[in-house]
């Protein structure tokens, strides 16, 4: 009885409803599942901004919010890059902000008084759930068996690859740009698979949204002209590709050149040729296909390769006149480190100083992907199977993404979605195989039947293992445990591993229990609370996000990068003496300066550490100045202890580190924990700054910057006198003296 | 209650009324010696008739102390040099150099006649005035000497009250006359800027140390015009330091004796008494007091309410008017502050550098202070710009004004329409022309192509 009304309920026209009921629950869940999973940070700690970008996206919508959209477009921000300040309103992607900003309004117009706060820390969660439900579209798009898009959902609602920038707190442009980008996928497959208008038309219109919220539309850009480029070199132009991409691209340049920040990028830079060739070649292809169907054969042969010569060397010299006289940009600086990942440490190393900027790891594969990594080479292999042209597309974003996310740390994120999709092609072919109960009483004819879903190559030989109920347990249920292994793995890798919001830094006591340290906002709430409002905060670039959005100051530098030579002048001022530092604090009317210590608690992200990117981006403006080798013993070590060359111990930056520290250890020898050194008994001594505030655990130190001294002193001799050192009399120089008698 | 509060509002208009200088009328003289006070009371009366309160302390007393809970318990400080071997703890370099931040103003006087102390030397070496190394020389001069007083040791100076210092100065200590200056103890200066000289040792004059045996003076420091008798400093904070090289010029026999320099052969009377009053009214602050009243400015326009008045922000080439009213303290009261002839009052407009610096001309008068006034465009530059005026003279009060603004680019709505551009017609032109021919190609292809139909059928 209970067989006879499932099969009512799974066969037929009620069937596909119940399917159809059962696949939105799943999705449902699913995104429940995605949401909650990176709520841990919330419930851990509390609903903070975490990390650096998301508080400047923070202060952003804050501004966006209050002042409206149009005052938002035009802002121009005087309390960053002091005194340059920033055209933040024409130097961002506003689409996170704006989407924030919707949704707040949205919100009100609903008489829901939400805190934009909690809008913004929890619209990461929120749109993985979207990102969830795109991607069982775009799987759907790629495989009948609809098992696949579930799956790949499933995946892509808890892989750490994508958690690791969406969980709640982490409001930075990734959190909706992964959805615009397999959404955009999506609508582009479906694209070229109806040769529609409309989808395409939907294409540009999720791409326009795309550039308005990450600079990763570029990635966009350039694979979806692949994507043609090698469907023509395949031979399988038709009038759907000319359709979609040429609508895609017409409207998508102009939907991008909308954004201030883009502006004509599209047409003037080097990283947007690739779209604008293709475009062109389509049109040539287009022509040649038309002009075929009045031509004989041989004259065409002839006209092709003739058009083709001439077409390609006028391209040619005229890119590269464009590019030599200055029309079209060079490559920018990020996209030579993709291909050579030396590039960036010799030549910009402002680039090569962000971690996420760095190599990966091949352990990093799999913590962020799981068994997902094994999986996706069989994915792709089953594409080659069945080489439709989304199929292509698939296999060309996993050649592509896997390489760049061998470069850079941060790609990782956009290897992440293809990965899902090609595992869960893998995962359902396998599924579909042996999942199904039933014997199956003639596997050859069920092999001719199934022609079309492609089974897995040990199934088709008919007399081994399918029909067995064994061998369908041994897989299904090594499936099965590989799948809870998964979920065990996710959950594990977001708790521990991306669930710290990193301003609040949480460690074990000794019995286990948890200690919260808090140095960061300890030091940022003083500043907020005991600086004047315009008091200028000097320090390096990664904090000057935090302390604009949490102290509330004016920073010098931070981690919009834009302007490199500020960047040196406060690495300079940090790597020199006082007297050299003194006169560009003067100048840049730096009213405190901050340094992060980690050497009494072990907090190895010190700027101690940091120094010689500092030092080595001031000696890349200032070769004469600051020599990264200075800073190096005769050995060529690193070091802070007695052994430390003169150049390190004099160095702004040493002596705010370690200014006092000696007083800690109360006559034992003090100890840097960090970098495991003792260091001298003797501490540095500042003459030009003043200590104004040091944290609980020592990690943040805010020193003020003096005035002029009063009578025109040397602030040395000033604190010397203050001291009580009677001051020496002027050595007698050789030659005549010289007088004052004016 | 009323009363009292009535009373000390009396009590402090009093004192205001009463006192000559623009910071208090506080005045400490430290004086070792008491029964050397007798010999300056022509000296001490002047000074209380122009409103001081004086109060006479030993160095050595107990209860000696320039500070009171922290806050300054005098306003200004006279030092007379000690027989002893310094002021005492009360009155070591470090507390002066505090009572010179704190605003204090300090007259020091040295002389000749003894050694002094090593600790005012080390005072001196804080403010870059330095001391010969015996600290107990004195000028003498063979040309420009008292032939009556000391024919013998050459060692009282005969010398014209100066001019100005510079052309772009005011000139504080001018006048007729001759000013006598017995046994003083040089002083040479070094390279601060904030030290302004005001009278200097003739050219023929040198140092030479009566103490010593030698007859033959060899290895002399410093000579002629290099030596300075008397030298002001102010500090950034705008408190005054004076140095006095010869106090037995304030005495009572000096302020009206009969001079006679060598060779003119004609008797005159010194005009210490109105130096001494110029060059103590200066250092307390009587003259010479610069202060900064409004400072306003705007964008250049015909009607300013109260809203645009002094606006946090502006935009790239806006016109701009920028104003600032100063006023000088003379003698009791607030007066117009006139430049010298040859100096002018500038304004910066700056972000890390100068993009402008402009001359500010007086625009108008009030009953106590000078407006000056210029208008600029905003250079083509956004960013945290300032406007400075940074005045510094000799003898007058510094005046360093500081104003952010900010500068931002041009707004969306803020540039000319396309249309307004005539270099633009071209392009719009295109456009449209473009725009035109698309819709008659799809109107043509709309409307042909029922016929195309009908030659097929017809086919």
């Amino acid at each position: 009885m209970a067989e006879s009304s499932l099969n009512v309920l799974l066969k037929g026209n009620t069937g596909r409803n119940t399917r159809g009921l059962l696949r939105i629950i799943i999705l449902g869940t699913i995104a429940a599942a995605a949401v909650s999973s990176r709520l841990f940070s919330v419930i851990r700690f509390e609903s903070i901004i975490h990390e650096f970008d998301p508080w400047f996206n923070f202060r952003a919508t804050k501004y966006l919010v209050q002042h409206g959209f149009y005052s938002f477009w035009d802002w121009f921000d005087d309390r960053t890059w002091h005194p340059l300040g920033r055209v933040t309103g024409g130097t961002l992607y506003p689409g996170l902000m704006v989407t924030s900003g919707v949704i707040y309004h949205i919100l009100r117009f609903l008489t829901i008084p939400v805190d934009i706060r909690n809008i913004c820390v929890l619209l990461a969660p929120g749109f993985s759930g979207l990102t969830a439900l795109a991607m069982y579209f775009l799987t759907c798009e790629m495989s009948t068996s609809p098992s696949a898009g579930l799956l790949a959902a499933a995946f892509m609602g808890i892989v750490p690859g994508y958690i690791s920038r969406s969980v709640a707190g982490s409001y930075d442009n990734e959190a909706i740009a992964i959805f615009l980008l397999v959404f955009t996928f999506f609508l582009w497959i479906k694209a070229v698979k109806n040769g529609s208008i409309m989808w395409g038309a939907l294409t540009a219109l999720f791409y326009g949204y795309m550039v308005s919220a990450w600079g990763g539309y570029v990635f966009i850009t350039n694979l979806i002209p692949l994507h043609v480029f090698v469907l023509l070199c395949m031979g399988r132009y038709s009038s759907r590709i000319y359709i979609s991409y040429t609508t895609w691209y017409a409207l998508g340049t102009l939907a991008s050149m909308q954004i201030p920040f883009v502006g004509f990028l599209p047409i003037r830079n080097s990283d947007h040729m690739s779209a604008l060739g293709i475009f062109g070649l389509l049109q040539l292809v287009a022509f040649a296909d038309f002009v075929r169907g009045f031509i004989p054969g041989k004259h065409f042969q002839r006209l092709l390769t003739t058009m083709i010569i001439v077409v390609f060397g006028v391209a040619l010299v005229g890119l590269v006149v464009l590019t030599v006289s200055g029309v079209i940009a060079p490559w920018s600086g990020r996209f030579y480190s993709l291909w050579d990942t030396g590039y960036a440490k010799i030549h910009i190393p402002i680039i090569a100083s962000v971690s996420e900027h760095q190599p990966t790891a091949w352990p990093a594969f799999f913590f962020d992907l799981n068994f997902l990594i094994w999986l996706f080479p069989a994915g792709v292999y089953m594409c080659f199977r069945d080489l439709k042209d989304e199929h292509v597309f698939v296999i060309i974003y996993s050649v592509l993404a896997s390489y760049f996310a061998g470069v850079m740390v941060r790609l990782m994120l956009t290897l992440t979605p293809i990965v899902c999709v090609a595992a869960a092609l893998a995962l359902s072919t396998i599924l579909d195989t042996y999942v199904l109960a039933t014997p199956g009483p003639n596997p050859k004819a069920k092999v001719v039947e199934d022609a079309s879903s492609e089974p897995l190559r040990s199934a088709r030989k008919p007399d081994v293992g399918v029909t067995s109920y064994l061998s369908k347990m041994v897989v299904t249920s090594s499936v099965v445990v590989y799948l809870l292994l998964f979920v065990a793995h996710c959950t594990w890798v977001t708790s521990n591993a991306y669930s710290s919001p990193s301003v609040v830094l949480a460690s074990r006591m000794p019995d286990g229990s948890q200690h919260i340290i808090d140095d960061y906002r300890e030091a940022y709430y003083w500043l907020r609370q005991n600086t004047p409002h315009n008091a200028k905060v000097m320090s390096w670039w990664d904090y000057g996000y935090q302390i604009g959005g949490m102290a509330d100051r004016p920073t010098l530098v931070d981690n919009n990068t834009w302007n490199n030579t500020h960047i040196a002048t406060v690495g300079k001022a940090m790597s020199s003496r006082e007297e050299v530092s003194y006169p560009i604090l003067r100048q840049h009317d730096v009213d405190y300066v901050l340094v992060v210590f980690g050497g009494l608690l072990g907090y190895s992200g010190d700027d101690i550490n940091k120094f010689l990117w500092m030092v080595r981006i001031a000696e890349g403006i200032w070769p004469d100045e600051v020599k990264e080798r200075d800073f190096f013993t005769a050995r060529g070590e690193y070091r802070v202890d007695d052994q430390a060359t003169p150049t390190m111990r004099n160095s702004l930056m040493y002596k705010m580190s370690y200014y006092n520290y000696h007083t800690m250890f109360q006559g034992g020898q003090a100890v840097d924990r960090v970098r495991g050194a003792k260091l001298p008994a003797e501490g540095p001594q500042l003459s030009t700054l003043e200590e104004a505030f040091t944290s609980e655990n020592w990690i943040i130190r805010i020193y003020k910057v003096k005035d002029l001294d009063n009578l025109n002193r040397d602030h040395g001799n000033a604190v010397a006198f203050d001291r009580g050192h009677k001051r020496k009399r002027a050595t007698k120089k050789k030659g005549p003296r010289v007088l004052r008698t004016e | 209650m009323m009363r009292w509060c009535l009373s000390f509002f009396l009590f402090g208009c009093l004192a205001v009324v009463n006192a000559l200088s623009s910071s208090g009328n506080r005045l400490l003289v430290v004086l070792e010696d008491a029964s050397e006070k007798s010999l300056y009371s022509t000296f001490w009366s002047d000074l209380k008739a122009r409103g001081y309160d004086i109060a006479f302390e030993s160095p050595k007393s107990d209860k000696l102390s320039l500070f009171d809970l922290g806050e300054r318990a005098y306003d200004h400080l006279l030092l007379l040099p000690p027989k002893s071997k310094g002021f005492g703890p009360s009155l070591s370099p470090k507390n002066i150099v505090d009572f010179l931040n704190k605003d204090g103003n300090v007259l020091l006087t040295l002389s000749g006649k003894s050694t002094t102390p090593s600790a005012i030397s080390s005072l001196l070496l804080e403010l870059d005035l330095h001391l010969s190394t015996d600290r107990s020389s004195v000028i003498v001069d063979h040309f420009n000497y008292d032939t009556l007083s000391a024919s013998e040791k050459h060692d009282v100076l005969l010398l014209q009250r100066p001019g100005q210092l510079r052309p772009d100065t005011k000139a504080y200590f001018d006048g007729e006359g001759v000013l006598a200056f017995p046994s003083v103890a040089p002083h040479t200066l070094g390279d601060n800027i904030l030290i302004a000289p005001v009278l200097r040792a003739p050219v023929t004059a040198y140092s030479y140390n009566p103490k010593e045996e030698t007859t033959a003076v060899e290895d002399i420091s410093a000579t002629g015009s290099q030596l300075a008798l008397v030298s002001t400093l102010q500090t950034r904070s705008s408190s005054r330091f004076t140095l006095l090289g010869s106090v037995e010029s304030l005495q009572d026999k000096w302020f009206s004796a009969t001079v006679k320099a060598p060779g003119s052969g004609k008797e005159t009377n010194t005009v210490n008494q109105d130096f001494a009053k110029q060059l103590t009214a200066w250092t307390f602050k009587e003259y010479g007091v610069l202060k900064v009243g409004k400072i306003e400015h705007h964008l250049a326009q015909d009607e300013i309410t109260a809203e645009d008045l002094n606006p946090t922000i502006y935009r790239v080439k806006n016109e701009t008017v920028f104003s600032i009213e100063i006023s000088e303290y003379s003698n009791d009261k607030w007066v117009p502050f006139e430049l010298p002839a040859d100096d002018a009052l500038q304004l910066e407009f700056t972000m890390l550098s100068p993009f402008h610096r402009l001359k500010l001309e007086p625009a108008y008068h009030t009953e106590n202070s000078t407006v000056f006034r210029t208008q600029f465009t905003v250079p083509d530059q956004h960013g945290i710009f300032s406007f400075r005026v940074n005045y510094k003279r000799p003898f007058l009060t510094a005046i360093e004004e500081k104003h952010e603004v900010t500068v931002r680019h041009f707004a969306h709505d803020e540039f000319p329409r396309s249309w307004k551009i005539s270099g633009g017609w071209v392009w719009i032109a295109g456009l449209w022309s473009v725009i035109g021919g698309f819709m008659a190609f799809v109107i043509v292809w709309l409307y042909s192509e029922p016929a195309s139909a009908k030659v097929k059928k017809n086919q």
